[in-house]
């Protein structure tokens, strides 16, 4: 194994440039996704909520029919 | 109400939850293994020195990035001709991904175009493709989400996704077709690589790597699309019942 340089032969600013963009875009994406699919749990939870409040019955969001409302 | 078509995007939903880390782990070992790769095994380049490595994520992302536009398109035209909702969110999903690889090819390009031609940019004809495949994705984003009716801006964006591929084309054979100051391909279909096997090896795991993950986004995102399309209709609903 031989250890790289860490300024890679003067070209360290285009080369770590490259990969901290790199990981910047995989970072942001996975975040940003991450929270995204928090808050659609917690809309779905709150919708899941609301639905047994105001009907007997409870349709769930991804399994049932949307005739099933009784309201 | 047709069941059989609401059924597929609720059954698949579990289905992508299970199928993620199978992807997602697999990535994230072979980035490692790629970056140990092309950072400790492969040489320096005699002619580049060291700057040549950012070969390791330029070539995957630029790949990546008009691959998954083909996928796209593919999966908008089914959406689109065979009234398959699921496939039509898969195309949405993918979008994101794609344009930020072909972001990502375009920034590494133009890090990479420094040091070796003396400039970040030129207006040369893979670099112009390769940006007008950044604005078809954006394009594509932005007309998909300026469309309140999902069905319609599906089938709005699966018509700019197919005409755009022709771009796809281009951008490969433009080094070929055209006098330009990027290289030719270095990996070739017929014939040999025109690099050392360490620095292919490296190259060809960060592209597995790049691969894995966008599997692994895009059934993340795909399970959020899903999520919220049947919360809008379930509301939808509710509001009209």
């Amino acid at each position: 194994m031989n250890w790289p340089d860490l300024s890679m032969g003067g070209y360290g600013f285009f080369v770590w440039g490259s990969y901290i963009f790199a990981l910047i875009l995989i970072v942001w994406e996975v975040v940003s996704l991450k929270q995204h699919q928090k808050t659609l749990k917690q809309q779905q939870r709150q919708d899941a909520q609301q639905q047994q409040r105001s009907s007997s019955v409870s349709p769930s969001v991804l399994t049932g029919s949307t005739n099933e409302t009784t309201s | 109400m047709n069941l059989y078509k609401y059924a597929s995007p609720a059954t698949f939903y579990p289905l992508a939850g299970k199928m993620i880390p199978w992807f997602a782990i697999p990535s994230a070992i072979l980035f490692i293994a790629g970056l140990y790769v092309g950072f400790f095994v492969a040489p320096t380049d005699f002619q580049q020195g060291d700057a040549y490595r950012i070969i390791f994520i330029h070539v995957p992302a630029a790949w990546m990035g008009m691959f998954l536009y083909v996928l796209m398109a593919l999966y908008a035209g089914i959406g689109w001709a065979f009234n398959a909702r699921l496939a039509s969110m898969m195309a949405s999903s993918i979008a994101i991904t794609g344009a930020m690889f072909t972001l990502l090819s375009l920034v590494t390009g133009a890090l990479w175009g420094k040091p070796t031609w003396g400039t970040y940019w030129v207006w040369d004809a893979r670099m112009t493709s390769t940006l007008i495949l950044l604005f078809l994705y954006i394009g594509f984003i932005s007309l998909q989400s300026a469309i309140d009716d999902t069905r319609r801006a599906d089938r709005a964006g699966a018509v700019l996704a197919l005409v755009g591929v022709i771009n796809v084309p281009i951008i490969y054979f433009s080094v070929q077709w055209w006098n330009t100051l990027h290289q030719g391909a270095t990996i070739r279909i017929l014939g040999k690589p025109t690099i050392a096997a360490p620095m292919l090896a490296a190259m060809l795991i960060m592209l597995a790597a790049c691969w894995l993950y966008s599997v692994a986004v895009v059934l993340i995102r795909l399970r959020c699309i899903i999520l919220e399309r049947e919360q809008n209709a379930s509301r939808f609903a509710e509001v009209n019942a």
